[in-house]
């Protein structure tokens, strides 16, 4: 039973001290001091981390399990030299040197703008981090004069995106010395394949033949290779997203696909001969058709640019692959996709596809008159 | 006498509290700021020249397409200042968007070209020199406000936003002392064009088209240093040139052909390539805009 004590005293100055009466003076210096003691470690506080608030260099919006993360990135002369992954299937690589600083917070929000504060680090990847999922990025590419020069401007847009890993598939008997020197010299985390086009199923010259869809026995290859690679029960979450080399992509599109459960879908620019083309999402956020004009009852209008795959269910349906024979104009995407998803699985990105991260440029080919018959310039000068 | 104790130890209590919390964040906040402190000059070393980039751009439906990849080139190379200068009245929203977004340094120019210097409708492209007005008003504005008093140590670089450039490029221009010169990819009609050096010098072009212009170089094949520019303040490109006379227009009165430095291991190696982006057909959109249909023109692509 407590003993009662008297109710407390109406708030007096000196209320506060009442032990110490003999100072009557000191108690309003006291009771100031005693505030300033209070107040002052919180304003101090509040003023150092407001200033230490620095501006980034790259925001990365990220859907996080209720988690947010904060990711300071280490300075060029920690980080470790990036090696490419082993062909082994080794999965995620681990940093040596200090590594990176990491805490969490829980939050209740599901989308949270993530500052990345960075201390630019150019011309390297950023360092692999163990908790973001990998994406996967697979490109059939094959030989031409601007080739290099697609190759090189893909890579400088790689390489800001973390835990990347760029499958690059040659159409090609064997891997041509251009891209194995460019990829080695990029620094990105990459595996190159090789696997050459039968001439009948090649696109002779300029010869618009829709019935056959080039890259699609590299893409092919790819989803193999990923089979061969990783297991199901694996624990490192992928994406696998198609890019091919002539694309423009925007830095938020691969942060935007890295929350992909099923398969997830936005609008591409330039597409079916619009300013974009992009799956219709009713109010509840689900897709429910496709805002296209060539052939909008395929069952997946999308170009190869405007879905990713999540790894797992690419690996629990092996079966799954691109269509060779026999696939209209058009209805190449809708081969793979039928056999992985339905329309209902599907997940709209871009702000319920309303922005644009994605454009399908297509690059001219160089018209190379001058060089003639025997060509004019070294040929042993890489272009 | 217990309530003064008992406040007392509050007192000490929080006290303690606040004070050992504090303590951490600031050992926290220290460790980073070190960390930021130290690292944040490197990228930004004082003795880095920084590198002007001049784009002309306008309005077309790839526009943000192009400006959006060659940022993400830009992001990689150390001490940039991007300067796009917009074909146009004024400046546009999506391209003052999307610099503020970028992440570089930049500074959105604009000045139109005069209505008979534009290309028309089905003119080759060719016919008419482009972004000449905008390349000078990126020289204008370089004169106007960087001080020749300052250590002008930089560069200026033309760079048209449907090239592509390679990282290794940048810092083989970042010490240039007048004009440096370098091969250029898929230009001219050949693979590649460029000056030809013995013994470190350069002594003619190897070009597959009219080799007899004093500069036979593409627009995004030389750099001239900042010193250069601004020493020079009458030099710049001369829109009435006839074609394929307008780099030479600018570099005639700066420099000398034995002047000219070579880059890109004696001009062996191709680090620009000079592609061009096709126009997307738009033959849908155009039948469906005639219905009143078009894809929403909100939507910015």
């Amino acid at each position: 039973m407590s003993s009662p004590h008297p109710p407390p005293p109406p708030p007096r100055r000196c209320a506060v001290i009442r032990g110490l009466s003999p100072m009557v003076e000191m108690p309003k210096r006291r009771d100031i001091l005693a505030i300033v003691l209070i107040v002052l470690p919180w304003t101090l506080l509040i003023t150092v981390w407001h200033q230490s608030a620095i501006t980034p260099l790259l925001t990365i919006r990220k859907a996080c399990h209720h988690l947010v993360k904060e990711i300071f990135i280490i300075p060029e002369r920690l980080a470790a030299r990036r090696h490419r992954l082993a062909d082994d299937g080794a999965e995620g690589r681990h940093e040596t040197g200090q590594g990176s600083d990491s805490k969490e917070y829980c939050s209740s929000d599901k989308d949270i703008v993530e500052v990345v504060r960075t201390e630019y680090v150019y011309t390297r990847p950023p360092p692999w981090s163990d908790v973001l999922p990998t994406i996967h990025v697979v490109t059939p590419t094959y030989s031409r004069p601007v080739q290099k020069a697609e190759l090189t401007r893909l890579a400088n847009t790689f390489l800001h995106v973390p835990n990347l890993h760029w499958i690059l598939v040659e159409d090609a008997q064997r891997r041509t010395p251009l891209v194995s020197r460019l990829l080695r010299e990029t620094g990105l985390n990459y595996t190159h394949l090789n696997v050459e086009t039968p001439r009948n199923y090649k696109l002779r010259g300029d010869a618009r033949d829709p019935r056959i869809p080039r890259g699609t026995m590299q893409r092919n290859l790819a989803l193999r290779w990923l089979r061969e690679t990783f297991s199901p029960n694996s624990t490192q979450p992928g994406i696998v997203y198609f890019a091919d080399d002539d694309n423009t992509y925007s830095l938020e599109l691969f942060e935007e696909m890295r929350s992909t459960r099923k398969v997830s879908v936005w609008p591409v620019a330039f597409v079916g001969g619009l300013r974009y083309e992009s799956p219709k999402v009713n109010a509840a956020g689900k897709v429910y058709g496709w805002k296209t004009v060539f052939d909008p009852h395929r069952p997946f209008a999308i170009d190869m640019a405007g879905f990713a795959v999540n790894l797992r269910l690419i690996l629990y349906k092996p079966q799954a692959y691109f269509k060779l024979r026999g696939v209209k104009g058009g209805y190449q995407e809708s081969s793979l996709l039928r056999e992985l998803v339905t329309l209902n699985d599907l997940e709209p990105k871009a702000a319920n596809c309303t922005k644009i991260l994605v454009w399908h440029t297509r690059t001219e080919k160089p018209v190379l008159v001058n060089e003639g018959k025997k060509g004019f310039t070294d040929p042993n000068v890489e272009i | 006498m217990r309530l003064r104790f008992k406040l007392k130890t509050v007192f000490i209590l929080y006290f303690t509290v606040s004070l050992l919390g504090l303590i951490y964040a600031l050992m926290h906040l220290g460790k980073l700021h070190s960390l930021q402190g130290h690292t944040k000059k490197e990228p930004t070393k004082p003795h880095l020249p920084t590198i002007y980039v001049i784009t002309p751009t306008y309005a077309r439906l790839v526009q943000k397409a192009e400006l959006t990849r060659l940022s993400q080139t830009f992001l990689h190379v150390p001490q940039l200042h991007w300067i796009v200068v917009e074909d146009s009245s004024q400046r546009t929203d999506l391209v003052s968007h999307f610099l503020e977004h970028s992440g570089l340094v930049f500074t959105h120019l604009h000045i139109p070209t005069p209505q008979d210097r534009k290309l028309q409708e089905g003119d080759p492209n060719w016919l008419k020199p482009r972004g000449v007005e905008q390349r000078n008003e990126g020289l204008r504005w370089l004169r106007e406000n960087i001080w020749a008093g300052e250590t002008a140590e930089g560069v200026v670089y033309f760079a048209d936003d449907d090239n592509t450039y390679s990282l290794q490029l940048f810092e083989e221009m970042r010490w240039t002392q007048r004009v440096s010169v370098w091969p250029v990819g898929l230009v001219g009609g050949m693979r590649y064009e460029g000056p030809v050096v013995e013994q470190g010098r350069v002594v003619r072009f190897h070009t597959g088209w009219r080799p007899s212009r004093p500069f036979p170089l593409d627009m995004a094949g030389f750099a001239t240093s900042l010193r250069l520019v601004l020493r020079n303040p009458e030099a710049r490109f001369d829109g009435n040139s006839p074609m394929g006379f307008v780099e030479s227009s600018f570099l005639q009165g700066l420099v000398t052909m034995e002047e000219l430095e070579p880059k890109a291991e004696m001009c062996t190696k191709v680090l620009v390539w000079h592609t061009r982006t096709e126009k997307p057909k738009m033959k849908r959109e155009e039948a469906l805009q005639a219905q009143g249909l078009g894809s929403d023109s909100k939507v910015e692509v």
